[in-house]
This record gives structure tokens, sequence and C-alpha cells, in this order.
């Protein structure tokens, strides 16, 4: 096992979260995009930790402080989702362009 | 004392200015109480001074040697401009003959100008007129030659447009100005051209450079092309004649001043610039075409014409020809004389003829006529008026003639026969003018038609006696050719031509033979005749036509490209604005697109040396 096929596990994750968070209509969905974001930089730290840095482990110190903005985070978002569903009845991501030109 | 006058004869030309300024208050939206005649009453005063300062001058000068004195204008680095004054016999006579013309046209408007509100206007401008033709005859400088012409053409502009509630003045004060102008403008190209050559302007020492000089015979073509041009346009000689004969339409007394001396300071100047002139063959060769084309034209011209005044101006068109000829041909004397001899008889004519429209009003000589039996003053002073401008002896235009074609007679003989030919159409046209207005007899318009007051009688009446003493006058300042070297086979020429031309028109005019008008057999030479060789029209296809069109162009191009290009520019912007705004889509997605799609994009710019070229390599 080498680092790199945690580094391209961690890019594809990446990407995939990317994908879904610009083409997500549902905004949840979003959020759980955003998730997947950041379980993929969670990834690569872990990997670089235990790659090059196995005594310190500063990559998994890290991560912990990742997971717990994350999940503030997240509960924030969905207080916003939920404070915008409350207003417009919906959380379609396209119904929300309101701030246009 | 006499030396005093003499140093002091930069006055003269202050005295007439300052007549002009004085005449202005007598405006009528100023002084509107008493009436405009003082303004007359003050320039007469001014131009009185004027007239004997010039008089006593030229006693005291008349032994001496030229004076030169000399005025620093300005001097900046490398150029200093001094205004030279030269006093001699013949920049003081020509004051004298400015100053005297000027007063007798002056008193004369008096008279005609009786029923008219405008004379602080007209006397200041003849003022003006007169301050700069003696400021002209008394400058030694090319420059300030200039200069006083430059401001004689903005003069004749607005002396011309003086009535200038009619349409036809407001054309002809037009064309006086821009025709002028244009010469003007080309006579300074020449005078800017010839200070790099010769180093000066001062006329005197332009003659001893000219003496010397060796010049690229093109450079001294050009040159002389260019210092011609400015009396070309002055002098109203083809093709910038147009302007004297539209320059009728201003009121008579100040016709009197332009056909006179006016048109006679182009030729001032020309005479000045004759040893430069004559550097060049090509010039030379210039001067006589256009002074012959002119004088047989113009004086053709004038025989086809039925406006009085009309008539008179193309005689003076030929006869400023007659002294491009003389200058030419290097006679400069002759055309001095014939100047001098032209400003008096031509002065006569306009005052005869001005005297007969005031009271008969029409100036068609084609309804005119009968005149001699009420009118024997204005009669008489046409007369000696027509005899004493062409080749009848013993008057002046006689002897300035036959100086010039005695001159001619060896060097160029054909030039003898354009005087002659000259001589006859003028005497022609002269003769035809007096048979129609005083011969004949009377119709409706000239039916009752009494003789003018005394104040336009009286000048016409010196200037008569002063053109009947000419001669005289002539003989006792030794102007004369002596009997021992003048050539009687051209002085019997000259006479015989004048004789031929007086009896001719006398007989065709005076007689009931041939019916009036008279048709010629060929009618579009008359017409072509009668309307110019229609010169407003080769101007308006010609020059005017292509300037209008330039300058039409020009402004397309202003308002469409010029501006359209800058206002583009204002669009561009705006449009991109308006356009770019809709990139805020408003999609909270989209700009995480754009944010990611920045940052991919700046890491793959500053990682490209890493593994671009390895990237590269594996798709090519």
């Amino acid at each position: 096992m080498s680092l790199q096929y945690f580094l391209l596990l961690a890019a594809a994750l990446f990407c995939i979260g990317i994908y879904g968070l610009i083409t997500s209509r549902n905004a949840v969905r979003v959020l759980m995009s955003i998730e997947l974001l950041l379980n993929a930089i969670n990834l690569n730290l872990m990997a670089f930790s235990n790659f090059l840095d196995p005594t310190l482990i500063k990559g998994q110190v890290f991560t912990i402080f990742i997971i717990t903005v994350a999940a503030a985070e997240a509960a924030v978002g969905l207080a916003i989702v939920l404070a915008i569903y409350r207003n417009r009845d919906t959380v379609d991501m396209e119904q929300f362009n309101l701030l246009k030109w | 004392m006499n030396q005093l006058l003499l140093q002091s004869i930069w006055l003269i030309p202050c005295y007439a200015l300052l007549g002009a300024i004085f005449a202005l208050p007598w405006s009528p939206t100023i002084i509107r109480r008493t009436g405009p005649r003082p303004a007359g009453y003050v320039n007469l005063l001014m131009t009185c001074l004027a007239f004997t300062h010039s008089l006593i001058a030229l006693q005291s000068i008349w032994k001496l040697p030229p004076q030169h004195i000399s005025f620093n204008w300005l001097s900046t680095a490398g150029l200093e401009l001094t205004f030279d004054i030269e006093i001699s016999r013949v920049s003081v006579a020509a004051m004298l003959l400015v100053t005297g013309l000027n007063l007798l046209a002056q008193i004369y408007a008096v008279g005609y100008m009786e029923m008219d509100w405008g004379w602080a206007r007209f006397y200041s401008l003849l003022g003006l007129f007169e301050a700069g033709m003696c400021a002209l005859v008394l400058c030694n400088s090319l420059f300030f030659s200039y200069l006083i012409l430059e401001i004689l053409t903005l003069g004749t502009y607005l002396l011309v447009g003086l009535w200038f509630s009619q349409p036809l003045v407001v054309t002809g004060a037009r064309d006086a100005f821009l025709t002028k102008r244009v010469g003007d403008l080309l006579l300074l190209m020449g005078v800017v051209a010839l200070l790099p050559l010769a180093g000066t302007w001062n006329y005197s020492e332009l003659a001893v450079w000219a003496k010397t000089a060796h010049l690229d015979p093109k450079i001294a073509a050009l040159l002389g092309l260019l210092l011609i041009s400015g009396p070309m346009g002055k002098c109203a000689q083809f093709p910038l004649h147009l302007w004297l004969d539209e320059a009728m339409e201003g009121p008579v007394p100040s016709t009197i001043l332009r056909n006179s001396v006016v048109v006679a300071t182009g030729a001032w100047v020309l005479i000045k610039l004759q040893p430069v002139l004559s550097l060049s063959p090509i010039v030379s060769a210039a001067l006589v075409g256009i002074g012959t084309v002119t004088s047989v034209g113009a004086s053709l011209i004038a025989i086809a014409q039925i406006d009085i005044k009309r008539c008179l101006s193309y005689s003076v068109s030929a006869y400023m020809g007659l002294v491009f000829i003389a200058v030419g041909t290097q006679h400069s004397e002759a055309a001095l004389l014939l100047v001098l001899t032209h400003a008096v008889a031509s002065a006569l004519l306009v005052m005869s003829t001005g005297a007969v429209v005031w009271n008969s009003i029409t100036q068609d000589v084609t309804q005119l006529g009968g005149l001699w039996s009420r009118r024997p003053i204005s009669g008489l002073a046409y007369i000696v008026g027509t005899l004493g401008l062409i080749a009848f002896p013993p008057l002046g235009s006689f002897w300035a003639l036959l100086k010039l074609a005695s001159a001619l007679w060896v060097e160029k003989p054909w030039l003898v026969g354009v005087v002659i030919v000259v001589n006859v159409f003028t005497a022609f046209s002269l003769t035809r003018e007096f048979s129609s207005i005083f011969g004949g007899k009377p119709k409706q318009m000239s039916e009752r038609s009494p003789e003018v007051s005394w104040q336009m009688a009286l000048p016409m009446i010196i200037l008569l006696a002063f053109t009947l003493h000419l001669p005289l006058l002539l003989q006792s300042l030794s102007l004369l050719p002596s009997w021992a070297d003048f050539n009687k086979d051209v002085a019997l020429l000259l006479m015989w031509s004048s004789i031929f031309g007086c009896t001719i028109s006398g007989v065709i005019y005076l007689s009931d033979f041939i019916p009036k008008p008279i048709r010629l057999p060929v009618k579009v030479l008359q017409d072509l005749l009668a309307y110019d060789f229609y010169t407003p029209k080769l101007y308006k296809v010609s020059i005017v036509f292509s300037v209008d069109m330039i300058s039409k162009l020009a402004d397309i191009v202003d308002r469409l490209v010029i501006d359209g290009i800058v206002n583009m520019i204002g669009l561009a912007s705006l449009g991109g604005g308006e356009g770019l705004k809709y990139s805020t889509s408003g999609q909270t997605q989209f700009y995480a697109f754009t944010v990611l799609l920045g940052i991919s994009l700046l890491g793959a710019t500053v990682t490209w040396p890493y593994w671009g070229h390895q990237f590269l390599s594996l798709m090519f």
C-alpha cells in the first residue's frame, strides 16, 4: 500500500463531492456534498499523517478538528436550509436565484 | 520746421487712424441725438491735416535723398522685426495722392451719403483705408506691407458690407474678403520663405540682395509666383478678379477710393518687389501672361456690361493688368506713372458715374440716355476722365502708356500690340458708356435728372482740373519723356488707337443706324463677355465645389468616424456592463463553481512548470 492510492481515492471523493455540490438541486444534498468534500480532506490528512508523520500525527489532530467543525457547519447549514424552507416552502436550489443582477 | 515735419511723417497715417476712431462715437447707438454728420466732418478735418502735412513734406523732401527711419517693433531670439519707414519723393507723393483722393472722396460722400444714417461706420472705414494706404506707402518692409494688406482686406470686407441688409452686398463682401485673403495667404508663404533666403524683409536690402543672389531657378520661380499671387488678388487680376465686380455693391464714394487707390496697393507691393521678381524669368513671364490675359479679357468684358459701375470696375482690372505687364518687363517707373494717372482718371470716372446714379437711380446704362444737355458737369468730368485714362495726348495716361509701349517696342513688340488692343477696347467701352448715358434720347429713368449738389460737384470739378493739369505737373517734375527720345511711331499708334476706339464706339452708339440694344451675331460670345466668362460658375464648380465637398466629407468623417470611434468605446463599455452583469446569476452553486474554477486555474498556472512539460509531451 502506498500514499498515492489514498490520495487518489481522496481526490476522487473530493471531485464527486464537487460534482454533487455544483449539480444538486436539493439544498440538503448540497450540504451532503460538502460533507463529502470534508471527508475527502480528512482522508488526505489521515493518509499524510500515517505516511509522513507517524510519530507526531499532527494530521490526525487536524482531522479531529475538522470533524468537529464540519458537524457544527452542517448543523448551521441545516438551520439555514430550514429557515429558507419556512419562508419559501421549497429546498430547490434553482428557486433561490433571487439575488441576481 | 520742414525737417521736423519730415521726421514726423509717420504721423500722417495716425491722423487718419485718429479720424477713424473719432468718427465712431457718432454711431447711431452711442450718440443718439445729434445725427451722424459730425463723424464725416471730423474725418474731413483729419484728412485735410494729413493732406497738408504730406504736401509740405513733399516740398521739403523734393531735393533731398531718401531718408530712412526704423522703429523696433519686436525683437525675439534670432528675429528683429523693425518697422522701417522710407521717406522718399515717391512715397510722400503717393501719400499725397492717397490723402488727396480720400479728401475728395470724403467731400463727395458728404453729398452722396446725405440720406444715409451710417456715416460713423462709413467714414471710420474710409479713415482706416487712408491710414492703411499711407502706412503701406511709407513702410519699407515686406512683412509690414503684408500686415497692412491684410488689415486693408478686412477693411474691404467691412466697407463693401456697409449696407449689409442687402443680400448681394453680403455675398459681394464675402467674395471680396475670401478672394483677396487667398492671395494674401499665398503672399504670406512667399514672405516667410523669403526671410531665410535673403535674411531681410527690408525692400532696399532686398533689392541689394537680389543683385547678387544666386538662387536655384526653381526656388526663385516658386518664391516669385507666391509673391505675385498676393498682388494678383489685390489688383483683381485673372483669375482672382470676381471680387472687384461684386465689390461694386458698396457705396460709390468708397468705390472711388477702391478703384483708384486700393487696387493699387497690390501694384505698389509688386513694384517694390520688382528686383526680387526679376530673379526668375518664369515669374516675369507669368506676370506678363497674367497681365495680358487680364487686361485684354477685362477690357473686353467691360464692353459687354450694362451696369454703369461694373463697366468701370473691369477697366480697373485691365489697367492693373498693364501695371503687371510693366513690372513683368522690369519697367517699374512706367508702372508707377501708370498707377498715378490711372488713379486720378479712374477716380474722376467713378465720381461722374456716381453723380449720375445718385439722381437717376438706375445703374443700367440701357435705361439711361440724353443727359448731356442737362448734366454738363458730370458729362465733362466723364469725358476728361475717359481721355485721361486712355492714351489721349496730352493727358496723363498717354505718357504712362507711351513710356511703357516705347520701352516694349524694342524688347517685346507683341506686348505693344497688347497695350494698343487694351487701349482700343477701353476707349470703346468708355465711349460706349458715355454715349449710352449722356448721348441719345432721354429714357424714362433719365427724363428728369438734375445736376447734383455742390458737395458732389466740387470734388468732381477739382479732380477734373487736376486731371487736366496732371501733364503740366508731370512736365514740371520732368517725368515726361523728352522730345528726342520718345518713339513717335508708338505715340502715333497709341493716339490713333484711342481715336479709332472712340470713333467706332461713338458712331455705333450715337447714331441710329444700328438698333439698340445691340445684338452680336454670335450670341454665345456676347453672353460669355456679359457674364464675365462665367467666372462665378467657374469658381462654383472648381474651388468652391471641391472645398465644399472636402469640408462636407471632413464633417462626415468627423461625425461618423472620429466621433463614432469614441462613442463606440463608451457604448462598448456600456454594453460590456449590461452583458457582464448576467455573470451574477444569483445561483450559489454557480458562484461555488466559479470559485473552484478560479482556484483550479490558478493552481494549474502556478504548478505548470512542474508538470506542464510532461503533460505536453503526453498530449503531442
